[in-house]
């Protein structure tokens, strides 16, 4: 890979980023008074530094558990995880008050249970097949987006903030005390993706063969273990405050791969970057395009999904 | 909608009597809707209701009528094995109950009243319906000298509606709930949202700057609100006008409950009083 | 010092074991080859030795350790294994592929040093693919492929060599470039354990060889005590056409028309 080239390409992923946060700061609402201008910004900034902590985390997340699993179609979303996390958080919203730190936990746990159902449906005689997964998936999606629902209207919340939760927003509000939950559970999510950067060349070995990985001296289970349970935490952090957002930890990985090639040590940090950026960009377009707003995910998914649909067709 | 199946009902009623005398078989009600079960007692025909949801919790005399179920999905068999004369369902939340106790030629009431007048004119109509015509006039009128009675208010102030912080959501201005806010002197700030219910970020509510925002949800308290980042500058935070531990069915049942809840949301938009 | 040993072995993938009370030695600096017929148990077997799979009853030993035992970088250290068909989900660069093999040699946040890129050149010139470090592993034809695997297994440093039909689906060209890299290797001192369909590939190039039949061993010994018209007639039911190789003298099979 040409030095040159490659210097280029980081630099302009980071431009991109702050073109993206320049964006998001800048467009909106116009301010009315001197004073109410610096909460404005602050307000823009807490949805600035939300945007790219789950754009960031998404990305990255899916690009682990694309190395991880051998499959170019999973994230996250694909594969129920954060359908999961998004019912752990429903649970734990109905439960609990908003502002406790039962969200991120009750998003962590239905992640995890997420996960593991997952990929032990898709496991047949010890191995993980494509279109296991991504139907298992596709199964485990549907069956917790449900659950999210039915635990929505057993805690008689309405309809909108069920659809919500499962759309993704970025306009949580936090109150003084709330907003050390979300510092902490920033600072937790960036530790968690140095965690799973550490592990890239595993996971570049990881993706030829489980018995090529044990050969070179990867321990296969404990890797995926050590996986599923980080990218669980991550994405439970995530959901917890902005809902379930699709096709970001799909779509960018892909991008960056192209860009920079596969090797893990690279995609796993310009996919946080680049994911960072498409979403502060996809937030901005939710917002402006349509009067009132829409959820995250129909502008994701509105990209995601044509992207989704060729990179099935290049496999098949 | 409403009207037909009202003048429906109305037919039966009317033709189902051979003559003026008060009939000797009372009419069997059944009641899908909490604010109409509200209406029958308050206008003291409480004796025709046989069957409510679980939701009908007031007054506390509603709470020991057999139940048919929730509101959301009442259980048709149940009501049909009640043998009513007559059901209070509404729309759209029960469409697909009302279809089927349409086609089991039961006859339906629908309630929607969309403001304060159609409240009047649905008490008017329940009390016809159950014979208690009288008494209806009666509620209507006492309900309209209340209204009337509120004093003049000089100013009306910004109010923001809070149905839900996650995300956050308000009342657009065709509510229920808007009607009810201007009836009480004061002006929704999100008046002009297309949706019914659109959700909103923060920037939306403090560009608007409120005067007074109202928590019609249990999540949070006013503290949590006043203590939000961001939301400082806001007119309402500043002084301390934010109120929670409202009873919503007040503004959420378009009820007989109706002029309590704009007395209430006046007292709390004008605290000069007279 | 031996190389592997395998005793008392039971083991089966099924409710039946195919291995009962297994035993085999191979010894260090061995050119060791293994054949037998389909399910007579070769690919599970090499798995055994690999580390990939564990015994149901017995030990396998590897260096004198019990390598159930053994962490799996301790093993990486000192197997290479080279399979069938290897699948590469991703795009990597020859050269990254290689550099694979050097993970048992460094640690979880270590970025590959010099002494690493050293021995990825030095694997790479050793199968005579140097010229291919840049080009992308989906690019390159099966034969090089199989010599960047073998190259990646080279890179790891490792004392024995594990190959399951490494060269079934190349061309005779190919498979004689393997087989001579293989021979080199083995006179550096390295063990070599092959697994192969191709009966006269095995006799010409092993000092040992075991046919292995239904989980059993037939016979283990010289290729010129295995490669007989009794026990091939026995193990595959075909009689076959028994000369001798007029350069080295080993024992070559005809197929009968």
């Amino acid at each position: 890979m040409n030095r040159g080239r490659t210097t280029l390409i980081w630099f302009g992923l980071a431009a991109f980023l702050v073109l993206a946060a320049v964006l998001s700061v800048a467009i909106g609402p116009s301010a009315f008074s001197a004073e109410s201008l610096r909460a404005m910004l602050a307000l823009r900034f807490m949805r600035l530094t939300l945007g790219i902590f789950a754009g960031g985390v998404l990305a990255l997340v899916g690009a682990t558990l694309q190395g991880l699993l051998q499959n170019p179609l999973v994230d996250p979303f694909t594969l129920g995880v954060a359908s999961g996390a998004a019912l752990g958080s429903a649970v734990a919203l109905v439960l609990g008050r908003i502002s406790s730190a039962f969200l991120p936990l009750g998003g962590f746990v239905g992640a995890l249970v997420a996960i593991i159902a997952v990929y032990m449906l898709a496991r047949v005689r010890g191995r993980v097949a494509t279109n296991g997964l991504v139907l298992a998936g596709v199964i485990m999606s549907f069956l917790f987006s449900s659950l999210v629902m039915l635990v929505m209207i057993l805690g008689h919340r309405t309809l909108g903030e069920a659809v919500y939760m499962m759309m993704g927003y970025l306009g949580a509000v936090f109150t003084q005390r709330s907003i050390w939950v979300f510092v902490v559970a920033m600072a937790l999510g960036l530790a968690g993706c140095v965690w799973l950067w550490s592990y890239s060349r595993q996971l570049d070995i990881v993706s030829s063969s489980e018995e090529t990985a044990l050969s070179l001296g990867v321990d296969t289970e404990r890797l995926t273990l050590a996986v599923f349970v980080i990218s669980s935490v991550l994405v439970g952090l995530v959901v917890s405050f902005t809902g379930a957002i699709s096709f970001v930890g799909l779509v960018v990985p892909h991008l960056v791969r192209m860009m920079l090639g596969p090797a893990h040590v690279r995609v796993l940090p310009g996919s946080f970057l680049a994911g960072a950026g498409v979403l502060l960009v996809s937030d901005v377009l939710a917002r402006n395009v349509v009067p009132g707003g829409l959820p995250l995910s129909i502008v994701t998914a509105l990209v995601g999904v044509p992207f989704f649909i060729y990179l099935l067709r290049r496999r098949l | 909608m409403a009207r037909a199946s009202l003048l429906f009902a109305l037919a039966l009623l009317v033709c189902g009597r051979p003559s003026r005398q008060k009939p000797a078989v009372r009419l069997r009600v059944v009641s899908l809707v909490p604010s109409v079960t509200e209406v029958i007692y308050a206008v003291g025909a409480e004796r025709s209701l046989v069957g409510s949801t679980n939701q009908c919790d007031y007054p506390d005399a509603a709470k020991a009528v057999y139940k048919v179920g929730d509101f959301m999905d009442p259980d048709v068999e149940r009501i049909v094995a009640l043998g009513p004369g007559l059901v209070f369902a509404t729309l759209p939340v029960q469409k697909r109950l009302v279809d089927k106790l349409t086609e089991l030629k039961i006859p339906v009431y629908v309630s929607r009243p969309q403001n304060v007048e159609a409240v009047f004119r649905e008490i008017d109509s329940v009390g016809t319906l159950l014979g208690v015509r009288a008494r209806a006039e009666q509620l209507v009128a006492a309900m309209m000298a209340r209204l009337e009675s509120l004093p003049r208010h000089t100013d009306t102030p910004r109010v923001y509606v809070e149905i839900s912080a996650t995300p956050l959501m308000t009342a657009g201005g065709h509510t229920f709930i808007n009607g009810l806010i201007e009836r009480a002197g004061g002006r929704n700030v999100f008046e002009d949202a297309l949706q019914e219910y659109p959700v909103i970020d923060a920037e939306m509510v403090a560009q608007r700057d409120p005067q007074a925002i109202l928590l019609l949800h249990p999540d949070v308290k006013a503290l949590d609100v006043t203590s939000r980042v961001g939301w400082s500058c806001i007119s309402a935070v500043r002084a301390g006008r934010v109120y929670d531990d409202i009873d919503y069915d007040l503004f959420f049942r378009p009820g007989p409950r109706v002029v309590d809840g704009i007395v209430l949301l006046f007292r709390l938009l004008h605290p000069q009083g007279r | 010092m031996k190389a592997f040993e395998v005793s008392g072995l039971d083991f089966g993938y099924a409710a039946e074991d195919l291995f009962h009370g297994f035993n085999l030695v191979v010894e260090a600096g061995e050119f060791f080859g293994i054949i037998g017929p389909n399910g007579a148990g070769k690919s599970t077997l090499l798995r055994l030795l690999a580390g990939f799979l564990k015994p149901r009853k017995g030990r396998v030993l590897m260096l004198g350790e019990d390598i159930v035992q053994l962490p799996r970088r301790d093993i990486a250290r000192a197997i290479g294994v080279v399979l069938q068909e290897t699948f590469f989900t991703f795009d990597y660069t020859v050269e990254e592929v290689v550099m694979m093999g050097r993970n048992p040699h460094l640690g979880r946040f270590e970025q590959p040093r010099q002494v690493d890129r050293a021995r990825v050149i030095e694997a790479l010139d050793f199968v005579d693919a140097a010229d291919l470090a840049d080009k992308r592993i989906n690019e390159v034809s099966s034969g090089e492929k199989q010599r960047v695997v073998l190259a990646r297994a080279l890179a790891q440093e490792p004392e024995m060599l594990l190959l399951d039909e490494a060269t079934s689906h190349l061309d005779i060209s190919h498979q004689q470039s393997i087989a001579r890299i293989l021979v080199r290797l083995n006179q550096q001192g390295r063990t070599i354990v092959m697994l192969s369909h191709d009966l006269n590939l095995a006799s010409l190039y092993c000092s040992r060889v075991l046919l292995l039949n239904k989980g059993k061993q037939v016979v283990c010994d010289v290729p010129d005590r295995v490669i007989t018209k009794e026990f091939i007639q026995s193990v595959y039911g075909v009689a076959p056409i028994l000369t001798t190789h007029p350069v080295t003298g080993r024992p070559q099979i005809l197929l009968p028309a």
